[in-house]
């Protein structure tokens, strides 16, 4: 699936030139701050608003795609299996029963088939959103904060169906909660004011946004290899951050890979444990929406 | 599949099963009959003692009434088509047609659909068939009431006044169904869809068009049991209402296919 140019302009905010790349059978999480336009562009995607201007390439039927809102809203009376029932009768009429119990027990709500849906908590219709979304067994799924009514549990439980869906179908999803986009998501995408800052593979802007560092915990006095370090040409900095650790920040993380070892060599440092700064989504976000500012 | 699913059973569903558990398992269905029943039973009953209720709050002043007839009896009945009838019939289906009022069943209906007559046809059939039925059993119990009060009504005039109640209903409902697509909320589409049905009637005033009117209809029923009109003599407003629906729901469609949620 590919936009070009993708716009829509509600007079200054809205969505510019968006240009997203999603390749097939990836599970591409869509990340931003409030306002930034991922709901726009989501709806855009699943065609409930029209763009001013720009394409949208899916080489897929309409009954293919399956959306879910970030609050999924059913009729109160209907019990849950007749909900994704009727969503089975929209989408998959030739699909049998058997899809909707199987769409129920996949979204954790085998056990609440027969109750009706009024008295639902968000997480559970939440998890019904989900249930009608898979009925219908689609290709491509848009899905607009999926995580944002569970309790940990139930995160953890949604991300890993997600997560299992990766190679058999596409799964766009929007989330503010960038340790779940980090954890299941292999494409990413960075809106901002409504424009497109980053895209491509999560582990690659990771490593593009991050200076690389390393806490290096040593025995012995650590201020002569803090100095050795810092007279580094490929360190940036090199600190002592505690009693036994230096942090090295370096140029590359090949640099500090080959330099630091030799650096503690050299000064015959006993070396207790060489741990780079973990790496997070969070970090790049910050790091790429900061130097956009 | 688990053992909590297997023990599950439902009926297949489908657009049209959908608006039958709409009436039948909130309280609409109940609410529409028992109106329309309850001014079935109701209006015999003041036509028959309506000298006698005077006279009671009156305070002494003694007001002579003709005797009640059988076309009296049923006509206070049919009057309920303009008053309260239509407004619970409104009322309900407005309820029915505003699904855009919430943004999450939107998105489910509109992205499942492939056209919105999906949505809009078992809405106005189902909605437009209840208020209908809802709105005969009033008439026969109107009917079976006067008769036994005052004195049978003339079939043939009953059975005339029920259709052109019928019809207008769902001239009504489809009325709505396009309010609905003019505002959101169904607070909003009922006060739209009650300003057109109580506002063209003020049309009927200039004479020469007032016969050709959906409004004709409500004024019909009296007209037909007294003997005053024939059927026939509805026949334009019959057009006129039929062909006005449909351009109302086709009008509905139309808007819902630009509507953005």
């Amino acid at each position: 699936m590919t936009t070009s140019g993708l716009t829509r302009d509600y007079g200054g905010a809205g969505l510019f030139d968006v240009g997203l790349v999603v390749p097939r059978g990836s599970i591409y999480g869509l990340v931003g701050p409030n306002g930034a336009g991922k709901t726009t562009l989501l709806s855009l995607l699943s065609a409930t608003r029209r763009p001013d201007r720009g394409t949208i390439s899916m080489h897929i039927g309409h009954n293919r795609i399956a959306v879910c809102p970030d609050v999924p809203e059913f009729d109160g009376w209907l019990t849950a299996a007749e909900v994704t029932d009727l969503a089975r009768s929209l989408v998959a009429p030739a699909a049998g029963r058997q899809a909707v119990a199987t769409a129920l027990a996949a979204a954790g709500l085998a056990g609440s088939a027969g109750r009706r849906v009024g008295g639902f908590s968000r997480g559970m219709l939440q998890r019904l959103g989900l249930a009608c979304a898979l009925v219908g067994e689609p290709e491509l799924l848009i899905l607009d904060e999926p995580t944002s009514a569970l309790d940990p549990a139930g995160r953890a439980e949604m991300l890993s169906l997600v997560a299992a869906m990766r190679g058999r179908r596409t799964v766009i999803f929007s989330s503010h909660i960038l340790a779940d986009v980090q954890r299941i998501a292999d494409q990413v995408g960075i809106l901002r004011d409504g424009r497109l800052l980053y895209q491509g593979a999560t582990k690659d802007l990771i490593d593009t946004y991050l200076e690389p560092s390393w806490l290096v915990r040593i025995a012995g006095d650590l201020h002569p290899v803090a100095a050795a370090l810092a007279g580094e040409p490929w360190a940036t900095r090199a600190e002592p951050v505690g009693a036994d650790t230096i942090r090295v920040d370096a140029t590359s993380i090949e640099a500090g890979e080959r330099g630091i070892p030799a650096v503690l060599a050299g000064c015959g440092a006993r070396q207790v444990s060489c741990e780079p700064v973990a790496a997070d989504l969070e970090s790049a976000f910050l790091a790429l929406t900061g130097a956009s500012s | 599949m688990t053992a909590a699913t297997a023990r599950v059973t439902w009926r297949g569903m489908n657009l049209w099963r959908l608006e039958w558990l709409r009436l039948k398992r909130t309280p609409r269905a109940l609410t529409m009959a028992a109106v329309f029943v309850f001014f079935g039973l109701l209006e015999p009953i003041l036509a028959r003692y309506q000298s006698q209720l005077f006279r009671h709050v009156g305070n002494g002043v003694r007001i002579s009434f003709p005797p009640a007839t059988p076309a009296a009896g049923v006509s206070g009945y049919f009057g309920e088509l303009a008053g309260t009838g239509l407004i619970v019939v409104v009322v309900i289906a407005a309820g029915a047609f505003t699904f855009d009022a919430h943004h999450g069943l939107a998105i489910f209906l509109r992205t499942r659909v492939t056209g919105f007559w999906q949505l809009i046809a078992p809405r106005f059939t189902v909605n437009a068939a209840a208020a209908a039925l809802a709105y005969v059993l009033g008439a026969l119990a109107a009917w079976y009431e006067t008769s036994l009060l005052i004195g049978a009504p003339a079939a043939g005039g009953m059975l005339a006044a029920m259709l052109c109640g019928a019809v207008y209903l769902g001239y009504a409902v489809a009325v709505t169904a396009f309010a609905a697509t003019i505002v959101r909320s169904t607070l909003a589409t009922v006060g739209i869809a009650l300003a057109v049905l109580f506002a063209l009637p003020i049309a009927g005033v200039y004479h020469p068009i007032a016969d050709w009117l959906p409004s004709a209809l409500t004024d019909a029923p009296a007209a037909l049991l007294s003997g005053t009109h024939q059927l026939s003599h509805y026949l334009p407003a019959f057009a006129v209402t039929v062909a006005v629906s449909a351009a109302a729901l086709t009008a509905a469609v139309l808007r819902l296919r630009t509507r953005e949620i």
